[in-house]
């Protein structure tokens, strides 16, 4: 007993010691990231780069949304260098308060002008469009065909099938939002979010949820970035992608450098940004199955993927979409409160 | 008034272990309590221009995003707090109290919900109920079943939460002294009668501790709302998603902090309740042991409730379980390994990180528990309401915002701790030792303090009083303590989003990030391998604190020394 209890003590008293972290080498050949690519699709990058470069990456992956929140916290003393991957609209708030370094790579001259950063902080290195992930043994139970615009799901049969995130809390949702009011103006996006309301089964909280019910079942359409749509379907689950003919907004994944992020790390994070940007880099997106479409002109879109070329896509503007937001979400609040309640 | 104070200062000169104790413990909770807390409240209410303005506190207070999931988190928790405390007491109550067959099989049924990282109930919850569910579609051919809303909720979280309720009021029966039952059956009175107005008066304490942690873990739990909700929404939930999807770290955090509102609120109530009362029945007298109850009419329809129960957690965790040796959860049924596999190659090292921070907190938690539940309930010394209340802070908060707050304070000078195993060590021990103090003190109050000035009249120190005396009637409470602080290091969620790093990550991260790329089977495995762990570190606790005595009570005290 007593020596459980000392040796407790003793415990406690040594425990500053874990806080001694790895020190760093003359040579410095590592990289930290923070990162919301998802987990299975980071080693086919990672290790591509460690074998080109030497240099190994260290990573924490989370949603855009909370590494940007975990960078605004460690803005007196930020822990990684490189931002990689995230929405466009994830990035605009954080160069606004200051928490990226300028720094726009060379590579972004094979990258066509729609799709830059015009503060200069952010590296554009995928392009995702909107789309319907649909389950298909509910599609073809009922013989339906799949919706291939956006007044297509606001057919009576899709009544309380389709699932899409809450614009106030899901950047994706936001997106399609912004889609629809520049497709629309803003009198016809409230008009065409009343009557989808009819359809709707659940508003969920993130983005990445909808094709998540569609895959099990809960939901006939998920609307959803094709990235994320997809992702089920490479699992095993019956989800197939479907896109409106009428046109469509996209989410531009960016990186960026974190300002003031360790000092020795600065050289490779440049390196990374570029080299993800590279011909070399953005043909991983094949072997990575992410079906993200690659931004660079010179690389080829993977097979499977929907190339941006072949959609009738609007033209999105995050700056726009950004500035706009808290007004708009708010008004989406009423639109849906109102329709709620002549239900 | 005055005068207390002075004699409990001069108590404190006179008894320099206490003295130790108190400063080790104050400084401990002003660092890792009341340090993050004070910086996020400063951050909330500082503008972009670094001016202090209560306007955006104001007009969070005032708007409906806040009113309304406020609103709802009150009536789950009070819900959940509810039926997870009455089924926490049938089974601890028919555990202690009757004698009834497969009792061993119920008392480690009732341990394993606390066990999995929460989502994977709400997981299960979907592929058993959902529109596609294997019950409500497959079996009764239902084609629109909602599994999304406070319904769900309910179940998944008196599910995850009542082992909570079970082990705190486990150590309230077991403590309860025979001796007062027995007098009273031998007066004559039934055993309705004697639960009536012996037994349960006697367990308030216990049941009081039990719905209070109850209640704060469901008013601050984030994984379970965020997966299966629905269009109900929570407040530690919407605090989440105004930070992460908003981008507004201010108005999430401001929401976050007042959710301490209500929780203060019950605990003041609680312990006003409890005050001025006695709760006294281990008295140092010698006591015979107990007789359980044999009568049929009371065991077996606590038979028949403890196996629904344990049926019903069976099959949610059964549900994991299948998932995890599946294909395809849901699709394709064929058997396979291949995502043990995945867990055992590429999610090795978060899981390991995971145990090793689990297992290093731990014994702190508990002893910390312990301690504070001993100086609180038996010392008297400056500033001990203050560290009772104080100590309970961060259990309320929702994790996400003890993670910011553990950020912007230790991120700089003097404490450059961020990404350390050390931050995260100690935000799991201030995070989740509440249930020790919490089931230490209610044990506490049941035992007479003459027990222990008995020891200190012999001679016998403070520490020596407390470790040989008071920690072995505590064992129960100690155990609960550090079954729990192990188990919720293990599966925190929201709280380590922000405190991980590349040296160390964690299981629970890399669980949730399965979950969301659709890869449910080996998010189940992960559960898996995880319930493993925990059930085998369980069992060592067991086995450890077994010897700390071989009884809580009284008259094998002393036998604490054979450690």
């Amino acid at each position: 007993m007593r020596k459980i209890f000392l040796s407790m003590m003793v415990l406690f008293c040594l425990l500053p010691l874990f806080s001694v972290g790895a020190q760093g080498t003359p040579e410095y050949k590592f990289l930290t990231v923070y990162t919301a690519l998802p987990e299975s699709e980071l080693p086919t990058y990672f290790s591509e780069f460690e074998k080109d470069t030497g240099i190994k990456i260290q990573y924490v992956r989370l949603s855009a949304g909370e590494l940007l929140a975990r960078i605004r916290a460690e803005k007196g003393n930020p822990q990684a260098s490189v931002w990689f991957g995230g929405s466009y609209d994830n990035f605009v708030p954080a160069a606004k308060d200051g928490l990226l370094e300028a720094y726009q790579s060379p590579e972004l001259a094979n990258i066509p002008k729609v799709y830059q950063d015009a503060m200069g902080y952010a590296n554009p290195f995928y392009v995702g469009a909107i789309g319907f992930a649909c389950n298909t043994d509910w599609f073809k139970k009922r013989g339906l065909s799949y919706p291939t615009s956006w007044d297509d799901l606001l057919k009576p049969e899709f009544k309380s099938q389709i699932s899409m995130a809450h614009p106030s809390t899901s950047g994706t949702s936001y997106t399609i939002l912004a889609t629809i009011v520049q497709m629309r103006g803003e009198e016809g996006a409230w008009k065409y979010f009343t009557a989808l309301n009819q359809n709707i089964r659940q508003y969920t909280k993130s983005g990445t949820t909808p094709p998540m019910d569609v895959g099990l079942g809960e939901a006939a359409i998920g609307i959803t970035f094709s990235h994320d749509g997809l992702k089920p379907a490479f699992e095993g689950y019956p989800v197939a992608m479907s896109f409106p003919k009428d046109g469509t907004g996209y989410e531009i994944g960016c990186m960026a450098l974190i300002k003031n992020g360790p000092a020795k790390e600065m050289a490779n994070g440049k390196l990374f940004i570029d080299w993800m940007l590279s011909k070399r880099g953005q043909n991983l997106f094949e072997t990575s199955k992410s079906f993200r479409i690659p931004v660079n002109t010179q690389a080829t879109p993977p097979k499977g993927a929907i190339s941006v070329d072949s959609l009738k896509v609007i033209n999105y503007d995050p700056v726009w979409a950004g500035n706009n937001r808290t007004r708009l979400v708010e008004q989406f609040n009423k639109v849906v409160a109102a329709a709620n309640n002549l239900k | 008034m005055r005068e207390n104070t002075r004699l409990s200062v001069a108590h404190l000169v006179r008894d320099p272990v206490l003295l130790f104790l108190v400063i080790l413990v104050f400084t401990g909770l002003f660092l890792f309590i009341l340090l993050p807390l004070y910086k996020i409240f400063s951050y909330s209410i500082t503008t972009n221009e670094g001016k202090l303005s209560f306007q955006a506190a104001w007009d969070i207070l005032r708007s409906r995003t806040y009113l309304q999931p406020l609103k709802n988190s009150m009536l789950l928790g009070l819900t959940t707090g509810i039926l997870a405390t009455i089924i926490g007491y049938v089974f601890a109550y028919a555990l202690t109290r009757v004698d009834m067959p497969l009792k061993g099989f119920f008392k480690t049924i009732a341990t394993i919900p606390i066990i999995s990282p929460p989502f994977i109930l709400s997981l299960s919850m979907i592929f058993l109920f959902g529109r596609n569910g294997l019950i409500t579609n497959k079996l009764l051919g239902m084609e629109d079943s909602n599994v999304y809303g406070m319904h769900s909720l309910v179940v998944v979280q008196t599910i995850s939460f009542f082992p909570i309720a079970y082990l705190t009021l486990t150590g309230t029966l077991a403590k309860l002294n025979p001796a007062v039952e027995d007098a009273a059956l031998n007066l004559g009175a039934s055993r309705g009668r004697i639960f009536r107005t012996v037994t349960l008066p006697l367990s308030v304490p216990g049941i009081l501790s039990s719905f209070l942690l109850v209640f704060i873990q469901s008013m601050e739990d984030f994984s379970n709302p965020a997966v299966i909700s629905g269009n109900f929404s929570t407040l530690a939930v919407e605090a989440y998603r105004t930070i992460t999807g908003m981008y507004d770290m201010r108005g999430g955090s401001l929401m976050a902090l007042m959710l301490l509102a209500p929780t203060l609120i019950a605990y003041v109530l609680q312990k006003y309740w409890l005050s001025g009362k006695s709760f006294v029945t281990v008295t140092g007298k010698p006591t015979t042991s107990r007789r359980q109850s044999r009568d049929p009419k009371l065991m077996w329809p606590l038979f028949a409730f403890c196996m629904l129960v344990s049926l019903t957690i069976i099959l949610f965790y059964g549900t994991v379980l299948v998932g995890a040796f599946v294909k395809i959860w849901g699709i394709n049924f064929s058997f396979t390994w291949a995502h043990f596999k995945y867990v055992m190659t590429l999610g090795w090292t978060p899981l390991r990180n995971s145990v090793v921070l689990a297992l290093a907190s731990t014994p702190i938690a508990g002893l910390l528990g312990m301690i504070i539940a001993f100086l609180v309930v038996r010392k008297e010394f400056p500033g001990k309401r203050a560290m009772e209340f104080i100590s309970m802070l961060t259990f309320a908060v929702p994790g996400t915002v003890v993670g910011i707050g553990y950020i912007l304070a230790f991120n700089g000078k003097p404490f450059m701790w961020t990404g350390s195993a050390f931050l995260l060590i100690m935000a799991f021990t201030f995070r989740n030792m509440p249930v020790g103090i919490e089931s230490g003190t209610s044990t506490l109050i049941q035992i007479d303090r003459s027990i222990e000035e008995a020891s200190t009249i012999l001679g016998a120190t403070g520490a020596v009083t407390f470790r040989r005396i008071s920690l072995p009637m505590l064992k129960q409470a100690f155990f609960s303590g550090l079954v729990y602080s192990f188990v919720r290091a293990m599966t925190a969620v929201s709280a380590v989003i922000f405190l991980i790093s590349p040296r160390w990550n964690l299981a629970t991260i890399s669980i949730f990030s399965l979950f969301e790329s659709s890869k449910y089977s080996d998010a189940a495995a992960y559960i898996v391998v995880m319930i493993v762990i925990i059930i085998v570190v369980i069992g060592g606790l067991n086995l450890l604190v077994g010897r700390l005595g071989n009884s809580g009570t009284v008259s094998s005290g002393g036998s604490g020394e054979r450690a």
